[in-house]
């Protein structure tokens, strides 16, 4: 089974007093989730779990016939906060479709581009948006007994950020007038500025191709990202240290905290940044590619390493219906049968996906709930499909970065048990190496701890990726750009890490156009519903069983407990935009001519 | 689309990048960009037209930089 074990405690229950508490929509995310609990508040703990979505995803539907090289552009517009991820995995995927391997400048640009991003994400989620589940206001309202013992408990890393108790870290964490909500703002304008130097434009880049990049390659390009990142590192460096005093704090403060929001190991990382030296972008070298991504890939499950290969990743993934508003494929002629290695490629593989949406009721009690699908990994050795969460993106990296042990060098060094993150001096603050270690559980405060250590990681690796484009620059290599032909048929498939998460992209091209196309960014994994086996996704999993440690009884409560292990697997469901305009109002109608063209 | 009733499309799938007379992304527009080598090197002519050839490097193992 791949559910995490009961975690009541056998004789000491109090006959249950269960009521209803539902979320929909669960603001402070992205996209439109609900979330359905019945809640025991005689023994203080969610008893059943569901998570819906109310957005349908038609990507997968109208890709199909449309020209391959659009795809990256197209697929952008999934997101409104990280939509370069997907233009860059739909670009991954193309290139092995074309048969072709970028400039290695291009390679590093779109490597800085994606420090950026993660750092300008994971910043603004975070500080923005997480931590007003922790700061002073909301404990106030929800442990009134915590935030005094808050405002008695000195904070051990007061020398880095500066605040002299763990109760005013919470203050500076709240929203709209704290000092670090609105820090953070700061630091996310900034690091969007780096971006926009690499990729053109946040959050749809303007100069990513397959093939290339169109960034011109000046020397100022990388200065001005340079100074940039300099400047936040202060930031960088303080916001680790106040996330490790808050979190230890509140496992020192609620004893048994550890629970809230804890699941089975099972995490999946498929990778992010390729090595230029080793990325050729050919299906028959993947794992060994794979393998030197400054990220490694790697399933991680009981604490222990289930693969790094990203070809057994790939032939792994299993899109289930389970609970969801669609009609099964299984009858339909499948796309890809095997995969360039001759090895056979599964009918619920997204290489033979074929969406068919069937709007109907939601039905909470066994029926069907919700428009994300239940993506799987078959574990054949266990022969089972396990419901892989990403850890809202950081805690999965890191612990399968840290776990492999492959990532070396000058910046951050995967050690086999822990990640080293060294980050220069700056403006206020020596030099400093951090250094996460993998944890003793996957839960909520894990989960939130991992993000900006995974900050501090991507400010490391831009280090890296700046020293190495410009050397290239300064020896006179400003190619940024290789020339393709678009194949009759080709499949492809991209494997990159959006900022919450695991990332794929597959494509299939047949006369020049997309025959299948499917994303699968992180969220369908973490907000699944029940899949046919009737596993619980991860949301479902992680709350269900959860204790509750808020003072607040059913009329007055907030389900802050629940919010925080939503949260901190930062859901993102914009994957649909949905406009009701009353009867059908047509509000305007435009025409933007194409040059030359003459349309139907 | 399943069984949901969908209007009549207003253009063909493939509209934007079929269409006469577009530049083809994928091939490099070195006619239309002079300056640019296609061995990925460039010269002065790159960031100017103004007496380009006084403001290339003056060695020949030195690269060719942008102003910018």
């Amino acid at each position: 089974m791949t559910t995490t074990e009961d975690r009541s405690q056998a004789g000491e229950r109090k006959p249950a007093q269960i009521v209803d508490m539902s979320w929909d929509p669960i603001t402070r995310i992205i996209g439109n989730l609900g979330i359905y609990t019945k809640v025991d508040f005689a023994n203080r703990e969610v008893v059943e779990c569901h998570s819906t979505s109310s957005l349908f995803r038609g990507y997968s539907v109208f890709m199909r016939g449309k020209d391959p090289r659009d795809a990256g552009f197209i697929t952008s517009r999934i997101c409104g906060i990280c939509g370069d991820n997907h233009t860059t995995c739909s670009n991954y995927a193309q290139q092995m479709a074309y048969g072709i391997k970028p400039p290695p400048l291009a390679e590093a640009i779109v490597n800085l581009g994606e420090a950026a991003e993660y750092m300008f994400d994971h910043t603004i989620f975070q500080d923005n948006m997480v931590f007003v589940d922790f700061c002073e206001a909301m404990v106030k309202a929800t442990n009134p007994g915590v935030l005094a013992k808050a405002e008695r408990t000195e904070a051990p890393g007061a020398a880095v950020h500066g605040y002299r108790t763990i109760a005013d870290i919470m203050r500076a964490f709240n929203p709209f007038e704290g000092e670090v909500y609105k820090q953070a703002l700061k630091v996310s304008r900034v690091t969007r500025e780096m971006f926009c130097t690499m990729e053109g434009r946040h959050v749809h880049p303007s100069t990513l191709y397959p093939g290339g990049v169109g960034t011109m390659p000046e020397p100022t390009t990388f200065t001005d990202y340079l100074t940039r990142l300099v400047r936040v590192l202060d930031f960088i460096k303080q916001s680790v240290a106040m996330n490790d005093d808050v979190f230890d704090f509140f496992y020192e403060a609620l004893p048994g905290y550890e629970e809230v929001g804890r699941r089975r190991i099972m995490l999946g990382c498929w990778g992010a940044w390729q090595d230029s030296n080793f990325c050729d972008y050919r299906y028959e070298s993947m794992g060994d590619w794979g393998r030197q991504m400054f990220v490694t890939p790697g399933i991680v499950v009981d604490g222990g390493l289930v693969t790094n290969n990203l070809v057994d990743i790939n032939l792994g993934m299993r899109i289930l219906l389970g609970s969801s508003y669609y009609e099964d494929w299984a009858d339909r002629e499948p796309f890809v049968t095997h995969d360039p290695l001759g090895n056979l490629v599964d009918m619920r593989h997204p290489w033979n996906q074929t969406t068919v949406p069937v709007p109907q009721k939601r039905d909470l009690d066994g029926g069907n709930y919700s428009w994300v699908m239940s993506p799987r990994w078959y574990d054949k050795n266990a022969d089972q499909h396990l419901a892989l969460d990403t850890g809202g993106g950081p805690l999965a990296r890191l612990w399968s970065t840290a776990l492999n042990g492959l990532v070396d060098t000058p910046y951050v060094k995967a050690t086999g048990h822990s990640v080293q993150i060294s980050l220069p001096k700056s403006e206020k603050l020596p030099e400093m190496t951090l250094e996460w270690k993998i944890p003793k559980w996957s839960n909520t405060l894990e989960r939130d701890r991992a993000r900006p250590y995974f900050v501090a990681y991507s400010a490391a690796m831009a280090f890296f990726f700046i020293e190495r484009a410009m050397s290239m620059v300064r020896a006179g290599d400003m190619k940024t750009f290789e020339n393709f032909d678009v194949p009759d048929e080709a499949i492809g498939c991209g494997f990159h890490e959006a900022v919450r998460g695991v990332l794929s992209h597959h494509l299939v091209i047949r006369d020049k156009k997309i025959a299948n196309y499917h994303p699968y960014p992180p969220t369908p994994w973490n907000a699944s519903p029940r899949d046919s086996y009737g596993t619980p996704g991860p949301y479902e999993d992680a709350v269900q069983g959860q204790p509750i440690f808020e003072e607040n009884g059913p009329d007055d409560f907030k389900g802050v407990d629940i919010m925080r292990t939503v949260r901190s697997f930062d859901p993102c469901l914009p994957c649909g935009v949905h406009m009701y305009l009353g009867k059908g109002k047509e509000l305007t109608r435009t025409h933007t001519p194409t040059y030359g063209a003459s349309h139907d | 689309m399943g069984n949901i009733r969908v209007g009549k499309p207003d253009v063909k799938t493939d509209t934007p990048t079929s269409v006469f007379g577009t530049h083809r992304g994928n091939e490099a527009p070195y006619k239309r960009q002079p300056g640019l080598h296609k061995d990925g090197t460039a010269d002065a002519r790159r960031s100017t037209g103004i007496h380009w050839k006084k403001h290339n490097a003056i060695m020949e193992i030195m690269p060719n930089l942008p102003p910018g």
